[in-house]
């Protein structure tokens, strides 16, 4: 018996692709640990996501039919432990961000709506909106209305924390990419290559857009 | 990241074991594997492979490279060159401590193999430490940093970025100030979020 669907049709929108679960599983990996690296949010990966907890859910029912002490069901058992582990800690790790940023993300993020290239999935942006909105309304409650009149004004923008884009990160280049430019102080801006398999250091913001287009991993 | 997700990652690794069991191929999410042939070997991830160990469903057969003579090769080579040289593993120290922690009896002179892995271990950290030493005194945002492992490089997170933050910040403040030219303004020392997530 096949525990697994190896093909998964994921649709998207317009274009039906099939990709196996194995490279869903990759995807998300990669995706977990560029979050869990990266100063700022980055575009959410709910497809990826879904996928595999509809794929989590088939397994699991498969796995009940089997008897207990069969061996395939602790294998599969452990494998599935060890996705959800992915899984909540990219969700969680967002969250964190998100509580963290809520001020800037959700300026920003409104700006990319009109575009149409979110971040947040509609859920994190509920959440987000839902977060700011209970802070403002705790701040008002315990501290502003106790305040005199001329002082009661909830200043959002005081408020707001900003991720460090100037933060120095590690990555990785899955492919060669070159003439990254580093910016000196001084004024004379540095540039650089990233050659496939190389491993560096360096400020976060002049390589953020080639960590969305995967051209390079944080490690 | 903590330790123990640099662990989990390199658990993704593939190892060769050979099972006491007979058994069809199984179908993971990660791949297929098996069949498993008593007494054959084959090749399954580290994290199940560690599992088989503890239920004793199989022996771990060695990687080539956790060998006396080639670790004492790689030894010298890392003692010789002044930069780091490439490791047989990407994540060898992961697989080092779980394999020599689980399955030390399959392992031919564990004992040897784990002392001289910790002293490969020993001199590239103490590089490390130079080149970081280094890296900061020349004042620079950037730093090339081949043939480390993941487990190296984030031993030096918790250090290395946010140091490399802080320089950043003072050369910031101190070009504000030139360009400003205005010695009066006594501008405290904000510290904007830096580093987190390491």
């Amino acid at each position: 018996m096949d525990l697994i669907d190896t093909n998964i049709a994921l649709s998207d929108e317009d274009d039906e692709e099939e990709i196996t679960a194995e490279v869903v599983l990759k995807t998300l990996q990669s995706a977990w640990q560029n979050e869990r690296l990266a100063p700022e949010i980055l575009p959410h990966r709910n497809d990826m996501v879904e996928c595999m907890l509809g794929q989590i859910q088939h397994m699991e029912r498969n796995i009940n039919k089997l008897p207990k002490i069969d061996l395939r069901a602790s294998i599969h058992k452990m494998e599935l432990s060890r996705i959800k582990f992915i899984i909540c800690n990219y969700l969680k790790t967002r969250i964190n961000k998100i509580e963290k940023y809520c001020i800037p993300i959700l300026n920003e993020e409104r700006q990319r709506m009109e575009t149409g290239s979110n971040y947040l999935t509609p859920t994190e942006f509920k959440y987000a909106q839902e977060f700011v909105m209970n802070m403002e309304n705790h701040v008002k409650t315990v501290v502003l209305s106790k305040m005199p009149g001329n002082m009661q004004l909830f200043e959002m923008n005081k408020m707001a924390e900003h991720p460090n884009l100037h933060s120095h990160v590690f990555l990785k280049a899955n492919e060669t990419v070159t003439g990254i430019v580093l910016e000196d102080l001084a004024g004379e801006d540095e540039e650089i290559d990233l050659e496939e398999g190389s491993q560096h250091i360096l400020q976060y913001k002049p390589i953020a857009d080639l960590i969305k287009n995967g051209k390079v991993q944080l490690i | 990241m903590d330790p123990y997700e640099v662990e989990f990652i390199g658990e993704n690794r593939i190892v060769s074991i050979i099972p006491n069991f007979t058994y069809d191929k199984i179908y993971l999410i990660c791949g297929e594997f098996g069949p498993f042939r008593a007494g054959l070997p084959m090749n399954v991830p580290l994290w199940l492979a560690m599992m088989l160990k503890q239920k004793q469903k199989c022996r771990i057969v060695p990687p080539d490279w956790m060998d006396l003579d080639v670790l004492e090769n790689i030894k010298e080579e890392e003692k010789r060159s002044r930069f780091f040289t490439k490791m047989p593993n990407e994540h060898y120290m992961v697989e080092a401590k779980l394999i020599l922690g689980a399955a030390s009896e399959d392992v031919p002179n564990a004992a040897e193999i784990k002392t001289i892995i910790k002293d490969i271990w020993d001199i590239r950290m103490s590089k490390l430490r130079t080149s970081m030493d280094a890296l900061m005194k020349s004042g620079g945002g950037y730093g090339r940093l081949d043939h480390l492992t993941m487990m190296e490089i984030n031993s030096a997170k918790p250090l290395l970025p946010s140091a490399m933050d802080y320089l950043l910040q003072i050369q910031m403040k101190a070009q504000k100030k030139v360009t400003q030219q205005s010695l009066l303004n006594t501008s405290t020392f904000s510290q904007s979020g830096s580093s987190q997530n390491t």
